[in-house]
């Protein structure tokens, strides 16, 4: 019966109409590509930008600190809880990386990382949490434009074995 | 002969200014013209519906009304007037889980922010080389999930007598909508081109 069911579920999901819309982009566009130069300069923009970053991360960062203050007082729980702490982690990644603090970056992706593998917020979760936190504002206080040289790479490592700590802790015996 | 981006309009949704400018600049450096602004998935709806762009790039935006819900509207809503528009997705998320969530919210392209221009400009040479079909079924309107390899395979092609037959999906309102939106712009499009080569494929 179950078997049947599957069967008849999976023949309702082929009913399917395939469409070949109109390539509005090739008809504007036309032919060719574009000229190499033009790809350094395009790239030449994204690197000289002059973009303040630090306001923008400063305001993720009080994101974060809402979020994990919500996870702490259980206001909020779950799936939600993790969400609202990922997407100001997924920003601070982003936007690191484009305005001049890839350490900022490096930092948020190890947190956006450790965030879409755990299920519950608890204390250790928290914990591992602020410290990304603590490390991004530290990066910001000092204004740390490049990769952090050796202070960064120590950082980086810390934080990565606090996760795998965690894991370590969590994984059946 | 090169790319003649300057024909173009795009539509870029992001979450700050400051990303938004960047991206333009490099659209700009790129010969496209006119590049349009929105902020969250409202104003951005609100946008596409006026502009009719050619071009969306969304960010992934914050929750609940967040870039795949964007997304969806522009594919289903009845006021959207153009289901099949290209859409790049430019996120920080790279995980599979949310490529696979963006994939099935109907997106076109998906980039990894940081981005370079490189990446930006492969991902729309890819939308205007390569095309994809869109499949219309019961729940789910967009571009065709499957990615394809075409040239790769030199074996015999057993399958050529079983190609999928095209049927009429039964489909939620929205997504009837969605449909009719889009045989109505392939019939306007064909009628425009009647005598000309047929470039649909």
């Amino acid at each position: 019966m179950d078997q049947q069911q599957t069967f008849e579920g999976q023949k309702k999901m082929r009913k399917a109409e395939l469409i070949a819309p109109p390539n509005r982009l090739k008809e504007k566009v036309g032919h060719g590509g574009i000229d190499e130069t033009v790809l350094g300069k395009a790239q030449e923009l994204l690197e000289n930008n002059t973009v303040d970053f630090k306001p923008i991360a400063l305001m993720l960062v009080d994101l974060l600190h809402e979020a994990i203050s919500d996870a702490k007082s259980g206001s909020t729980t779950g799936e939600d809880a993790i969400e609202a702490m990922l997407y100001p982690a997924m920003q601070l990644k982003a936007q690191g990386g484009m305005f001049h603090y890839p350490l900022i970056s490096e930092i948020s992706n190890i947190l956006v990382n450790f965030l879409e593998t755990v299920s519950n917020t608890d204390k250790d979760v928290l914990d591992i949490v602020v410290a990304h936190k603590m490390s991004i504002n530290a990066v910001l206080a000092s204004q740390i434009k490049g990769d952090g040289g050796k202070v960064g790479r120590e950082l980086r490592d810390a934080l990565l074995d606090a996760c795998s700590r965690y894991y370590k802790s969590r994984k059946p015996q | 002969m090169s790319y003649q981006f300057k024909n173009i309009t795009v539509l870029v949704v992001e979450s700050t200014r400051a990303m938004f400018d960047l991206t333009r600049s490099v659209l700009q450096a790129f010969g496209v013209n006119q590049v349009y602004s929105a902020y969250g998935a409202d104003e951005g709806f609100e946008t596409f519906c006026r502009v009719n762009p050619d071009l969306v790039i969304i960010d992934w935006l914050e929750d609940p009304a967040n870039g795949l819900e964007l997304t969806k509207r522009i594919r289903t809503d009845k006021a959207s007037p153009n289901p099949f528009m290209p859409i790049v997705l430019m996120t920080g998320y790279s995980q599979k889980k949310r490529v696979l969530q963006a994939r099935d919210s109907g997106i076109t392209e998906f980039i990894v922010k940081p981005f370079t221009a490189k990446a930006l400009y492969e991902k729309i040479e890819q939308l205007v080389e390569k095309p994809r079909h869109f499949v219309s079924s019961e729940n789910y309107f967009g571009p065709d999930r499957r990615r394809k390899r075409e040239g790769e395979y030199k074996g015999p092609d057993r399958r050529a007598t079983e190609q999928p037959k095209v049927k009429t999906a039964t489909s939620t309102v929205s997504l009837s909508s969605a449909v009719a939106k889009a045989k109505e712009i392939k019939a306007r499009h064909e009628q425009e081109n009647s005598g000309k080569k047929d470039d649909w494929q």
